[in-house]
């Protein structure tokens, strides 16, 4: 059976999800969680920082 | 199957304390520790720890993870930190994303046709090493393949893609990120005090880490221990071009190490593992590359003012404000990231994986050095 590894199991013996290096599912969740954060905060800044 | 994790909006709440140690600890560091550090006589000279050790609170931040995870906690982080910690790769995402704001599209191109070529050359003759060293060490063929893109990559990303195309087990998986850690540690803290002593530039420290380290991570935090400093033309600045190029080829590196397993494999049954190269880029493309290109294209356009590049008029209130907020991610992510160096687990590291992994991990690092110091003139600045 295909026992493939999600990727974001990043540390060492990560077998299961106290292992992981992430609290997303996998790494692709996590791209995508930091391209929202960013865009959050790239908004506050540049809306505090508009005249 | 059974061990699906919850969803990431239920394990927030229980981050918080973890969140709370990072952000406090980083808060101290860089408010009470780095300017008393920088103002602090010792044998007669102001500064000494700083100019000495080259201390700042980037190398602080990864020192007090380690040191709670290690000493403090005795080696495994508490359930009720955890959490938090495991946002430290989402913060260092999330501030890789926003550097995107230090480059404009004619940048891109300068610096990163010289980096597809040294990154690339990199990748493939790393890749050959391993195998060959593997042949002749008499290596697993699973374990060669994931050291082989752990080594030439990015690290521990490269190794657990890799590891479903050549029927790597666990254990595989657990040599090679224990070696590439061990190795990258070592290299992270030596980086800096070598690039001062040999009054390296930024540009060329960037690209030699951005080259001859092998973790993402360490890369990040290799350059700002050198210069702390984000803004156009600065290590960090070049070392991260360098290593979005790097973890750009994971696909394509991951298709070849998977065709050379299945390649030199007897006639098997499991040849439905083998998957084409335009089914990888699907699957192991990373987004968050797409990310930091919005905020390159968003900042050619001017979205967010003037860059501030050497010449040129000075940045906008917008390009400084997101640059300090950077350095306070990149700083809340790094100390995290030492709250994952596990010496025991480093330890897992041994026998000839090691060696593998230490024969090529040092050469790679050597002759990034000695590459850039031959290509000093044509390297090109921002």
């Amino acid at each position: 059976m295909a026992n493939e590894e999600k990727t974001g199991s990043e540390t060492i013996g990560a077998a299961g999800p106290k292992g992981k290096m992430t609290l997303f599912k996998d790494d692709r969740a996590e791209d995508i969680g930091a391209i929202i954060v960013t865009v959050i905060i790239v908004a506050v800044i540049v809306l505090l920082k508009m005249k | 199957m059974s061990s699906e994790s919850p969803g990431f909006f239920r394990q927030l709440p229980g981050a918080l304390p973890g969140l709370a140690l990072i952000i406090i600890t980083m808060v101290v560091i860089r408010l009470w520790v780095e300017p008393w550090m920088g103002s602090v006589v010792i044998f007669g000279d102001k500064g000494w720890l700083v100019q000495t050790f080259h201390l700042n609170y980037i190398l602080l931040g990864i020192l007090c993870g380690l040191l709670y995870r290690n000493v403090i906690f005795g080696g495994t982080m508490p359930d009720v930190f955890l959490g938090g910690f495991k946002m430290s790769r989402l913060m260092i995402k999330t501030g890789i994303i926003m550097l995107g704001s230090l480059y404009t599209f004619a940048a891109i191109v300068q610096l990163g046709s010289m980096a597809i070529f040294l990154i690339g050359g990199f990748v493939i003759l790393t890749i050959i090493m391993v195998l060959w060293l593997g042949k002749i060490f008499g290596l697993d063929r699973s374990m060669t393949g994931v050291l082989a893109n752990a080594l030439s990559i990015c690290g521990v990303t490269a190794a657990v893609a890799t590891s479903p195309g050549v029927e790597a087990k666990g254990s595989h998986v657990a040599y090679a990120i224990a070696t590439i850690l061990g190795f990258g540690i070592l290299t992270m803290f030596i980086s800096p005090f070598i690039g001062h002593a040999l009054n390296m530039t930024d540009l060329q420290y960037g690209a030699w880490i951005g080259t001859g380290i092998l973790n993402s991570g360490q890369v990040l935090a290799a350059a700002l221990a050198f210069n702390p400093n984000v803004a156009p033309g600065t290590a960090v600045s070049i070392a991260e071009i360098w290593n979005i190029m790097r973890v750009i080829s994971i696909p394509f590196a991951v298709f070849a190490v998977t065709v050379w397993y299945w390649a030199g494999k007897e006639e098997s049954d499991s040849a439905g593992k083998k998957k084409g190269l335009g089914t990888l880029l699907v699957e192991k493309f990373p987004v968050f590359v797409i990310g930091f290109m919005a905020m390159v294209f968003l900042t050619s356009l001017g979205a967010f003012g003037d860059v501030g590049i050497k010449g040129g008029p000075p940045a906008s209130d917008v390009i400084k404000t997101l640059r300090l907020v950077m350095t306070w991610i990149f700083g809340f992510g790094l100390v995290g990231l030492g709250g994952f160096i596990d010496f025991k687990e480093l330890r897992q590291a041994g026998g000839t994986p090691l060696k593998v992994g230490l024969i090529v991990g040092a050469t790679k690092y050597i002759l990034a050095l000695a590459v850039v110091f031959l290509i000093k003139d044509y390297l090109v600045s921002i």
